[in-house]
C-alpha cells in the first residue's frame, strides 16, 4: 500500500507535464523539460515554480510583534508594513529550527513563510511559545496557493497581470494585488538569487483550484513573449545553490547556528532577549569553531555531493553539505562546513569523492559574476 | 526496434533488470546504459567507467554515472576483462543521453563466458515485458 502524499492545485498541469517525485510529504515536479533549461531560462529570462508545499502562517494580534520579536533572531521592529526580511528561528542551544520569510502585512499581521519539511514542527513551535502572548496563530497554507516567478524578465510578465505597479515594490516589499482578475499577494523575493516575486493566491482551498489554476495558467500565458518555463524542484535547488543560499537539512539544522552557517546579518544581538540569545551571544564572543564556505571545483570530473569529506594537507577539515553541476559555471560546486582556521576565501582543498581527491578551491557567494547574473546584474 | 512504453528495446541485444545492456560482437561485448535508464537519470553531466584492463564481474559496479541531481552506479551486465572505454564521454557526457545504443555506448568488455552470464539476462521481449511491468 502507498502511502498518502499531498498534492496541490496544479497536481494535474505537473502530471501531465513533469517528472513526480516525492518531496516533504507531497507530489511535486522535479523537472518539466530538464534542471538545466529551466535553470538557464531563469537566469536568462524567466521561469514559474508551484511552491504550495511550503508552510504559511498567520500571525496576528496587538502582541504579535513582540512575540515575533522573542522568536525569531533577526529584528521585527525594522519591518515597516509590507515589508519582509530573511530570517530563522533557533532552538536554546543556537541551533537553527528553520530559516523563513517574515512579511508584515499590518502594523498587527504578519505572514511567516517556512520550509514544507518543516510545516509541522514549526506550526507547533509557533503555537507553543505563543501561549504566553495576546497573539492568535493561524495555519492558513492549505487556504493560499504559492507561486515563485524569477527572472530577469519576471517583473514584465507579473506586471502584464496586475493591477498593483510593480515597479513601487522594492526588493524586500510586499503588497497586495489583483492577478489576472483574483485576489493576490506578490512579494519580491525569491530563492534564486534572481529578481522576481513570490504569488500568493489567497482564498483558494485545495478543494476549490480554479483560482490557483488560473492565475498560474494567466502567468504562463503572460511569460510567452519572454520564453517563460515552468520549472522543478530541480532547478530550484541548482539555483539556490549557485546563488549561495541555504537549504534547511542540507546546509542547517538544529546543530548548526546562524552564525557558522555564515546568516550573522539576521542575528540581531542588541534585542531584547530571545530564544537561543544567549548560546548565540557566547558563541559571538568566543568565536565559531567552523564556517559554512562555497566550494568551487577547480578540475574536470565527478561532483561533489553531501557528506562528502573535504580535506586540506592529510587532515579532513569538514564535509560537503550540499553539491551539484553548476549549468551556468558548468563545472561541480557546493557548500561545506569547514574548520575556521581553513575558511579563507582562495584557499584550495580537496573534496573526497568516492575515495578520489578532486581539488576545489573556497570562494564567496554566489558562486555566479553577480555584474552578469543575478538581482544585482548590469542591465 | 521494439518499443515498451516510451522507451527504446532494440532487438538482438541482451539486458540487464539494472537497465544495463549488452551486444555480441566475435569474442567481445559492447555495453552501455538502456534508453530507460538514461530517461530515468535525464541530463547525465559526468561519466566514469574502470579502466581498460580492469576485470568486472557480472552485476558488480563497472562506473558511476552522475546526473544534475543524482548519482548511481553502473552494473557490468558480464564477466570479462574491459578493453576499452568509450573516451568520447569523457567531454561529451550527453552521448549517454542522445545516442545510448550508438555512440553513448561505455565499454567493450572481453568476455569469460557468456553462456553464463546469459542465464542472468533478459532478451529484448522479456526486457520490454519488465520495463512495462515496473512502470505500472
Amino acid at each position: 500500500m502507498s502511502k498518502f502524499l499531498r498534492t496541490t492545485h496544479l497536481f494535474q498541469f505537473h502530471k501531465q507535464n513533469a517528472k513526480i517525485v516525492e518531496f516533504a510529504g507531497f507530489q511535486m515536479p522535479i523537472w518539466y523539460k530538464g534542471i538545466i533549461p529551466e535553470h538557464m531560462a531563469v537566469r536568462t529570462r524567466v521561469g514559474i515554480f508551484d511552491i504550495t508545499h511550503m508552510g504559511r502562517t498567520l500571525i496576528t494580534g496587538a502582541q504579535s510583534e513582540a512575540f515575533l520579536n522573542h522568536l525569531t533572531t533577526n529584528d521585527v521592529s525594522l519591518l515597516t508594513p509590507l515589508s519582509a526580511q530573511y530570517s530563522t528561528m533557533c532552538n536554546e542551544n543556537g541551533g537553527i529550527k528553520d530559516d523563513f520569510v517574515l512579511s508584515r502585512l499590518e502594523q498587527d499581521k504578519f505572514l511567516i513563510v517556512y520550509n514544507a519539511a518543516n510545516r509541522e514542527k514549526d506550526y507547533q513551535w509557533l503555537v507553543q511559545n505563543s501561549k504566553a502572548f495576546n497573539v492568535k496563530v493561524e495555519d492558513v497554507s492549505d487556504n493560499i496557493a504559492m507561486f515563485v516567478v524569477q527572472g530577469p524578465n519576471a517583473q514584465q510578465t507579473i506586471q502584464k497581470i496586475a493591477n498593483a505597479d510593480l515597479n513601487k515594490i522594492e526588493r524586500f516589499k510586499c503588497n497586495w494585488t489583483k492577478l489576472a482578475g483574483f485576489d493576490g499577494f506578490v512579494s519580491r523575493t525569491g530563492y534564486t538569487g534572481e529578481d522576481g516575486f513570490e504569488v500568493f493566491v489567497w482564498n483558494t482551498p485545495l478543494s476549490k483550484p480554479e483560482n490557483a489554476v488560473n492565475v498560474w495558467d494567466a502567468i504562463l500565458k503572460a511569460g510567452e513573449e519572454f520564453g517563460i518555463e515552468p520549472c522543478g524542484l530541480g532547478a530550484r535547488d541548482t539555483l539556490r545553490l549557485e546563488a549561495g543560499m541555504c537549504l534547511y537539512g542540507n546546509d542547517i539544522d538544529e546543530t548548526t547556528t546562524p552564525l557558522e552557517a555564515g546568516l550573522g546579518f539576521v542575528v540581531k544581538l542588541k534585542k531584547d532577549s530571545f530564544i537561543g540569545k544567549d548560546s548565540l551571544a557566547k558563541q559571538k564572543v568566543e568565536g565559531i569553531k567552523r564556517k559554512r564556505v562555497g566550494l568551487l571545483v577547480l578540475e574536470k570530473g565527478p561532483n561533489p555531493r553531501p557528506k562528502q569529506e573535504v580535506w586540506k594537507d592529510n587532515t579532513q577539515i569538514g564535509y560537503v553539505t550540499s553539491g551539484t553541476f553548476s549549468p551556468i559555471l558548468e563545472c561541480g560546486i557546493a557548500m561545506a562546513y569547514v574548520s575556521i582556521e581553513h575558511a579563507t576565501e582562495g584557499g584550495t582543498v580537496m573534496v573526497k569523492v568516492r575515495d578520489k581527491p578532486l581539488k576545489a578551491e573556497i570562494v564567496k557567494f554566489p558562486f555566479y559574476d553577480p555584474t552578469k547574473y543575478g538581482y544585482a546584474r548590469q542591465k | 526496434m521494439m518499443r515498451a512504453l516510451d522507451y527504446e528495446v532494440p532487438d538482438k541485444l541482451y539486458y540487464s533488470k539494472e537497465h544495463e545492456w549488452v551486444r555480441l560482437e566475435e569474442k567481445e561485448a559492447i555495453v552501455g546504459i538502456t534508453d530507460y535508464a538514461q530517461k530515468q537519470l535525464h541530463e547525465i553531466v559526468y561519466v566514469e567507467v574502470q579502466k581498460e584492463g580492469s576485470e568486472v564481474k557480472q552485476f558488480q559496479t563497472m562506473g558511476t554515472v552522475e546526473s544534475v541531481k543524482s548519482v548511481s552506479d553502473i552494473f557490468s551486465p558480464v564477466t570479462g576483462k574491459i578493453t576499452k572505454v568509450n573516451m568520447e564521454l569523457t567531454d561529451s557526457p550527453e552521448l549517454l543521453n542522445q545516442d545510448p545504443y550508438g555512440k553513448g555506448w561505455l565499454a567493450k568488455i572481453n568476455l569469460t563466458d557468456f553462456k553464463e552470464d546469459m542465464k542472468n539476462l533478459l532478451t529484448a521481449t522479456q526486457y520490454a515485458d519488465y520495463i512495462k511491468s515496473i512502470e505500472t
